[in-house]
């Protein structure tokens, strides 16, 4: 009698079964080659070429101390984390000020100048790769970390005015007003009030605008040649010629770039996934 | 009280920081670009203008069009390999799963990481002496199958297409994930008990359900397409024999190698031009099938 029922629950149960294993082979053709670079970077190179999938039969940190000094990755490193730092907090505070002003201030030309930032997220910058080099070259500013910050700032503006406009459009404006009658100063109500409020949506654009500067290749490319301005991505690219058969030495570096980012991602996963997702959709 | 936050020198003060780097950096390059696009220029001597002679010149380049086609591959690739793939495992995922958060935080990781990383990864992977794809051929006895991937014009190209995918394809379940999350369990439900299947709940059901955020999907994979650099510029500058050269390599190439300043500026003009009409066409064909889609349903 329980024959089809029995049947409709193996049957519910191989199916299930189907479906982790698809998610499980997804899953190692994802992270398998992130763990090998992670395992290969402990290896010595004579290891790696005898046999590139065994697991290393003795650590070799040393790997990460010639990739750090020799390989310069500990420059690359400082540049990056410069570069990053002074990028996000221009980005926040030019950013966190505008948005302020277009979502609580009226003027004629608010919607003119909002669309001309969110016109921004539309623009490919390999597009204006030519025009802004030629740009950087003329402020005398090519091979500048500078240049970096600046650019980095350009880009990130459209994505951090839009998230910070509309959560501050969302404050209730009795506040704002409570703290004028008050007789707060407007940099004291934008300090004290406004920053501190939009916490959740500036630790967002903060964490977003992080990932982005420290991968960023492209504009690092054209903009640095000296060695010891270059940043992460674009130190990593040195090895393709300088160090191309030290294998071991090249995963240790690769780790070093990506394991910020992957710190990064591991405490705020829900921020960045939804900000990401959020993000390339408006795009 | 209200005149605080009309007082115009405050707007003023409050924009001007944000709207003077992003107007020297992003829209004044832009206007540039226009203007050097028909300019005949090295970066040192005075520009001389050419009229259209930059744009004949790369409309007429084989190299061009060998890197425009590429670029259609990846867009071809990245819309019927990633949006497909992001789905299926969006719906696994969406049925209340054990596990189901560890698997999206390790599906989306190699969004996270730098391309630049990704690409000399995956070139360590396919390299023919310690790469571990060819040694896994060779232990599963396929050792006829080894390659040398990159290095080989028949494979370079697909094998780029299977790093993109392999990539980003977490962004678009993580954005079709969302878009799942959004519909009525009642809808699901229901279909259930008038017997629909489970293909046919995806095909008549979530999909259209989903429409808009699969047509978001494909813009994203036209405009990511279409400015894909990093990646491949790491793995193979655009080679062997230009058998990946991509719009953005021919452009650096172009600009930086041989010092063709206006050329460059045409180049980036022509590729912007190409991803608003693949965007704006895509849109609108889009918007169309899924109007015609709820005029058949009502």
């Amino acid at each position: 009698m329980n024959g089809p029922n029995e049947g409709a629950a193996a049957r519910k149960i191989a199916g299930k079964a189907l479906l982790y294993l698809i998610l499980v082979v997804f899953c190692v053709i994802t992270i398998y080659p992130l763990v090998w670079m992670l395992y290969s970077s402990v290896k010595t190179n004579g290891e790696i070429m005898m046999n590139s999938f065994a697991l290393p039969s003795a650590l070799h940190p040393e790997n990460y101390a010639k990739a750090w000094t020799t390989a310069k990755i500990g420059t690359y490193f400082a540049n990056s984390l410069v570069v990053t730092v002074l990028a996000i907090g221009l980005t926040l505070v030019c950013g966190a000020s505008a948005a302020f002003m277009l979502a609580k201030f009226k003027f004629r030309s608010r919607d003119f100048v909002l669309s001309l930032f969110i016109v921004g997220m539309l623009i490919p910058m390999q597009a204006i790769l030519v025009p802004l080099f030629i740009q950087m070259k003329d402020l005398r500013l090519i091979d500048t970390l500078a240049s970096l910050v600046l650019a980095y700032t350009a880009f990130g503006l459209p994505l951090t005015i839009f998230v910070l406009e509309s959560f501050i459009r969302s404050l209730p404006d009795s506040i704002l007003e409570a703290a004028v009658l008050d007789g707060a100063s407007l940099p004291r109500l934008f300090m004290c009030i406004i920053l501190p409020m939009s916490g959740p949506a500036v630790a967002t654009v903060a964490i977003l605008n992080f990932l982005t500067n420290w991968k960023e290749f492209s504009l690092a490319l054209i903009f640095i040649s000296t060695e010891a301005k270059k940043t992460l991505p674009l130190g990593l690219y040195n090895f393709i010629g300088a160090y191309s058969t030290d294998y071991a030495q090249l995963m240790a570096a690769m780790t070093i770039a990506s394991l910020p980012l992957i710190v990064m991602y591991a405490l705020f996963q829900d921020r960045i996934i939804d900000g990401m997702a959020d993000g390339a959709v408006k795009n | 009280m209200d005149s605080i936050f009309k007082n115009r020198k405050y707007i003023a003060l409050g924009l001007a920081p944000a709207m003077i780097i992003y107007l020297v950096f992003v829209l004044y390059p832009i206007v540039r670009s226009f203007f050097y696009g028909f300019y005949d220029w090295n970066g040192l001597s005075k520009p001389v203008y050419v009229g259209l002679s930059n744009f004949a010149a790369i409309l007429s380049d084989k190299v061009f069009w060998k890197s425009f086609w590429n670029n259609i591959y990846i867009v071809v690739v990245s819309v019927f390999g990633q949006i497909p793939l992001g789905l299926i495992l969006a719906v696994i995922l969406n049925r209340k799963m054990r596990g189901a958060m560890a698997f999206r935080f390790f599906f989306f990781m190699p969004m996270i990481l730098s391309t630049v990383v990704v690409g000399l990864l995956w070139s360590t992977i396919l390299n023919s002496q310690v790469g571990i794809l060819n040694a896994l051929l060779k232990a599963l006895a396929l050792g006829g199958l080894a390659q040398n991937w990159l290095g080989d014009p028949r494979f370079a190209m697909p094998v780029v297409g299977f790093i993109v995918v392999w990539q980003f394809f977490g962004l678009y379940m993580v954005i079709l994930l969302a878009a799942l999350q959004s519909i009525p369990k009642e809808i699901h439900e229901s279909a259930a008990l008038d017997g629909a299947g489970e293909l046919t709940k995806l095909t008549r059901i979530t999909v259209p359900m989903i429409w808009g955020a699969i047509t978001a999907s494909v813009v994203l994979c036209i405009a990511g397409g279409m400015r894909t650099f990093d990646l491949v510029f790491t793995m193979t500058q655009g080679g062997p024999a230009h058998a990946t050269e991509l719009m953005a390599i021919y452009m650096y190439n172009k600009t930086f190698d041989v010092y063709k300043y206006g050329y460059g500026s045409a180049v980036s003009l022509v590729i912007f031009a190409i991803s608003f009409a693949f965007i704006l066409s895509s849109r609108a064909l889009m918007g169309k099938a899924s109007s015609e889609g709820k005029g058949g349903e009502a």
